[in-house]
């Protein structure tokens, strides 16, 4: 098949919609580096979202199913063979992402004779102290970008930039009993901003989030929580555990979001 | 045919993620006929205690009649509840132990539930039985005792193989390496005069130990003692694997040599 430029221009265009169509309803998924450790957070319904890589390395995305568990798997079979053929330490992110991951998502991208990977994935990679823990944002078409100290993927870039302010807030001496309930907040409100960009919704974007109230955000919450849960992902930097990683327990997470309950 | 599903292009599957090598025997064409200097671990024991298991090993690594190193760590953690004490070749155990890191992690990450006891017992045996060939040659053989805690029945089990990788469990101990023959019937002593190990205290269990241990060091050339660095200590209980703090083996330590002084 041949393009004309205007073709190209416009096959690309279009694929590249087809996929932001299919991330906009995703629930964020926000990651924040302190003292304690890396964290991940979202709310899901029922399939667990966030995913242990390596050692050092934590993984969640948004988009479809089959294409979320493709990199996972992709993902922890490359650590694992560099891991034992070479050394757990040249196990990281940027390797993962860069030479492993995006290269095969950027091809797809371009074909045309194949539906794009509807996936955007956020990696955090935990090193000895905060300020060496990195955040790693692969996108559909293969493109990525490191973050330090927080980063976010949401339904759309805006909502991800808002998210990514929220968390900064989030010092890094911050208790991660006082970071999650600070992230949670964080994500409901790319939640509200997502939501907001959906198409055929009337609304004018979001210019500012004066816009949104803590009252929307602590509605919000409620709201998802009726009828998800919070999942937290930890890479634990004061464990003397061999792995380094574990979900939050249910009794954890309670003792989190009843803060969030209404009082009546 | 181009692949394209994203599974494809990702190289999902086109081929296996973890392979452990088998060591190379030369052979008498390739010119061999001498063996490579070939470092041992001397002896690991293990034994069981209320609420957990333990190893404890000396530090000393040969090669015939020279110490090669008097700092060699042979209790290995594999995962958060399994402890890997090795003997025989150092090469091909320390191999052996990042494989089955790997492997075991590898399985729990993938599928999304921790690899079942069984079958970590059974990759083990794999691991000793594809040394064989070699083993037989001379080259890389070893023995592993591997230690779990069961959170299941909340205790601590201990399981030994032998050369070819048959597995047996042990109610009570086990021990391997070049001293593990001489202290064998000081366990069965142990257990008749002072009670199975598995009722005893942490301390107690660790202490008797470090007795068996200082007793292998005496009987057997190949075992080191700890004039000059201390044995090497871990526990496994429902928390997980621990070191022994030096202090605690300090002082036990110190308590066993004044034992048996005139």
């Amino acid at each position: 098949m041949v393009y004309t430029p205007f073709d190209f221009n416009e096959a690309i265009s279009q694929r590249r919609e087809w996929a932001e169509t299919g991330l906009r309803e995703g629930s964020p998924v926000v990651g924040v580096s302190i003292e304690d450790g890396l964290f991940l957070l979202t709310v899901r319904q029922t399939q667990r979202k966030i995913f242990e890589i390596y050692d050092r390395l934590v993984y969640s995305a948004i988009g479809n199913q089959s294409d979320i568990e493709a990199i996972r798997i992709a993902a922890i079979d490359v650590a694992h063979r560099e891991g034992f053929e070479r050394s757990p330490d040249d196990v990281t992110a940027h390797r993962l992402v860069g030479f492993a991951l995006s290269p095969p998502l950027k091809k797809l991208f371009g074909d045309s004779f194949n539906a794009p990977a509807v996936v955007r994935a956020i990696f955090g990679e935990m090193g000895t102290a905060p300020q060496n823990d990195l955040f790693y944002i692969l996108n559909y078409d293969g493109e990525f970008f490191q973050r330090e100290r927080c980063a976010a993927v949401a339904g759309t870039p805006e909502a991800e930039e808002r998210i990514v302010l929220h968390l900064a807030e989030i010092a890094p001496d911050t208790p991660l009993r006082d970071a999650v309930p600070m992230a949670l907040r964080a994500w409901a409100v790319g939640v509200l901003l997502s939501s907001r960009h959906a198409p055929g919704n009337g609304e004018e974007p979001a210019a500012a989030d004066a816009d949104i109230s803590d009252d929307q955000v602590l509605q919000e919450i409620r709201r998802r929580l009726s009828s998800g849960s919070v999942e937290v992902g930890l890479l634990d930097r004061r464990t003397r555990r061999e792995s380094k990683f574990r979900l939050l327990s249910a009794a954890e997470i309670q003792d989190i979001v009843k803060d969030f309950a209404s009082n009546d | 045919m181009q692949p394209s599903s994203l599974r494809e292009l990702l190289g999902i599957g086109r081929e296996p993620v973890l392979r452990l090598p088998e060591p190379n025997v030369p052979t008498h064409e390739a010119g061999g006929g001498t063996l490579p200097v070939q470092v041992h671990g001397t002896t690991v024991i293990a034994v069981k205690y209320r609420g957990g298991v333990l190893n404890v090993g000396d530090r000393r690594a040969t090669a015939n009649f020279a110490v090669m190193y008097d700092r060699a760590e042979k209790v290995l953690p594999i995962d958060d509840y399994t402890l890997l004490a090795i003997s025989g070749s150092y090469a091909r155990a320390m191999e052996v132990a990042r494989y089955l890191r790997h492997s075991f992690k590898y399985f729990e990450r993938s599928q999304l539930q921790p690899m079942s006891l069984d079958g970590k017992l059974a990759e083990l045996a794999r691991a000793v039985a594809a040394g064989v060939p070699a083993a037989l040659q001379g080259i890389g053989g070893f023995i592993p005792i591997l230690s779990t805690f069961d959170r299941d029945a909340n205790e601590g089990r201990i399981f030994f193989y032998d050369g070819m990788g048959a597995r047996f469990e042990s109610t009570e101990y086990g021990a391997a390496g070049s001293g593990a023959i001489q202290i064998r019937g000081v366990f069965d002593y142990i257990v008749k005069t002072r009670g199975p190990f598995h009722q005893m205290e942490r301390r107690e269990a660790l202490r008797e130990a470090l007795l068996l241990l200082d007793i292998a060091s005496e009987l057997d050339a190949a075992t080191g003692g700890w004039s000059k660095v201390l044995p090497l200590a871990k526990t496994i209980d429902a928390e997980g694997i621990a070191d022994v703090p030096e202090e605690e083996l300090r002082n036990l330590v110190d308590e066993i040599n004044q034992m048996g002084r005139r």
